[in-house]
C-alpha cells in the first residue's frame, strides 16, 4: 500500500516536473514543443537494460546530472545524435541543417538542455514539495543509448536489483525530434519520499 | 568606448549566445571567456572587466563562490548571476553578496540588455 502512494506520488513530481520541463524547451528551442511522460515504472535493471538495446538500439549524445539535497536523484537526458545537430540549430535560432557535424557547440547544447531540464525538475521539488535540490555540473557522454543507459545506472546496480524510472519523450512539433530523459532515486531517496507520504 | 564584458558558462553555446545578444545590441566587446568560477576569478584580476555574466552551477568553483572572490578583489565589480535554478534562496544569496542582478535560463535578449543596462545604470 505504501509503495503505491510512493509512487503515485512520485508519477505526480514526475507529471509536474515534466510540465515544467515542456514550457523550459519550449521557450528554449522557440517552437512549439512538447514532453509526454509515457511511463513511471519500477524496473528489473538488466531487463531495463535489455529492453533499451531492443528499442534505443542507435548513437545519442547525453547529459548526466546528479540532483544533491534532501532527495538525492540521478537525471539523464538523450537525443539521437543526428537530431542533436537540428537542436543546435534550433537554440542558436538558426534554420535546421545549417550545422552539418558535431562540434564544441553541439555537445554544449545537449549540456545545457540537461542542466536546464535539470533544473526545471529541482524548481518543482522546491516550490511544489519544498523539497530543496541543486543539480551539479552535466556530464557529457556520445555512445550508443544502450550503453550511456547502461552508465547511468551503473551505482544504483551495486546496490539494488530493481529501479525506479521515469521515461518521457519529448517532441518538437515542426522537426519531430525525439529525446528522453530519466530520473533515477538514489539512495534512501525512495525511502525519505516514503516518510513524506506517510506523514502526510 | 565599448563596455568589456567578461561571460563566465561552463557551457560554450550559452557564452555564445551573450556574446551574441551584446554584439547585435553594439557598444559592448566580449573580451574574455571562462569555462568555471575558478578560471573567472583569475581572468577578472587579470582583465579587469567592465562587467561579469556569471553563472552559477559550474565544475571546480560555482558561481556563487566566484562572485564572492571577485568582489573580494574589488567591492566595485558588476557581476549580472545566470541561472538555470529559479530558486529564490540561491538568487537572493548572490544579490546579499553584491550581485548587480540576476538573468534565468533560458533567457530573452531584451532581458540580458536589461540587466547589462542596469548594472551600467542606463534606463
Amino acid at each position: 500500500m505504501e509503495a503505491k502512494k510512493v509512487h503515485r506520488a512520485l508519477q505526480l513530481v514526475a507529471s509536474l516536473s515534466i510540465d515544467k520541463a515542456s514550457q523550459v524547451f519550449s521557450k528554449m528551442i522557440k517552437v512549439g514543443a512538447k514532453i509526454e511522460l509515457e511511463k513511471v515504472y519500477v524496473a528489473d535493471i538488466s531487463r531495463a537494460t535489455e529492453e533499451l538495446m531492443v528499442t534505443d538500439d542507435f548513437d545519442v549524445i547525453g547529459a548526466f546530472v546528479d540532483l544533491v539535497g534532501d532527495m538525492p536523484f540521478k537525471f539523464l537526458f538523450y537525443v539521437a545524435a543526428d537530431d542533436s545537430l537540428a537542436l543546435t540549430d534550433l537554440i542558436l535560432h538558426r534554420e535546421p541543417g545549417v550545422t552539418k557535424k558535431f562540434d564544441l557547440y553541439v555537445s554544449s547544447t545537449v549540456q545545457e538542455l540537461g542542466n536546464v531540464l535539470a533544473s526545471a525538475v529541482t524548481n518543482v521539488f522546491a516550490s511544489d514539495f519544498q523539497i530543496q535540490m541543486k543539480p551539479t555540473p552535466p556530464q557529457v557522454v556520445h555512445d550508443f543509448a544502450s550503453t550511456v543507459f547502461g552508465e547511468y545506472i551503473m551505482e544504483a546496480a551495486a546496490d539494488q536489483n530493481e529501479i525506479l524510472m521515469i521515461e518521457s519523450m519529448f517532441k518538437v512539433v515542426r522537426m519531430d525530434i525525439k529525446c528522453r530523459m530519466f530520473l533515477l532515486p538514489k539512495g534512501d531517496t525512495q525511502k525519505t519520499l516514503s516518510g513524506i507520504i506517510g506523514a502526510a | 568606448m565599448a563596455k568589456r564584458i567578461m561571460t563566465v558558462d561552463d557551457a560554450s553555446i550559452i557564452r555564445l549566445m551573450i556574446k551574441d545578444i551584446l554584439v547585435e545590441c553594439g557598444g559592448y566587446d566580449v573580451i574574455a571567456e571562462c569555462s568555471s568560477g575558478r578560471e573567472a576569478v583569475d581572468k577578472y584580476k587579470e582583465l579587469r572587466p567592465d562587467l561579469v555574466t556569471m553563472d552559477i552551477v559550474m565544475p571546480e568553483m560555482d558561481g556563487i563562490q566566484a562572485l564572492e572572490e571577485i568582489l573580494k578583489f574589488d567591492p566595485d565589480a558588476k557581476v549580472v548571476m545566470v541561472t538555470a535554478i529559479d530558486q529564490r534562496e540561491s538568487l537572493m544569496k548572490a544579490i546579499r553578496l553584491g550581485a548587480t542582478d540576476y538573468i534565468v535560463k533560458p533567457f530573452e535578449a531584451d532581458r540580458v540588455m536589461a540587466a547589462v543596462q542596469k548594472a551600467f545604470g542606463v534606463a
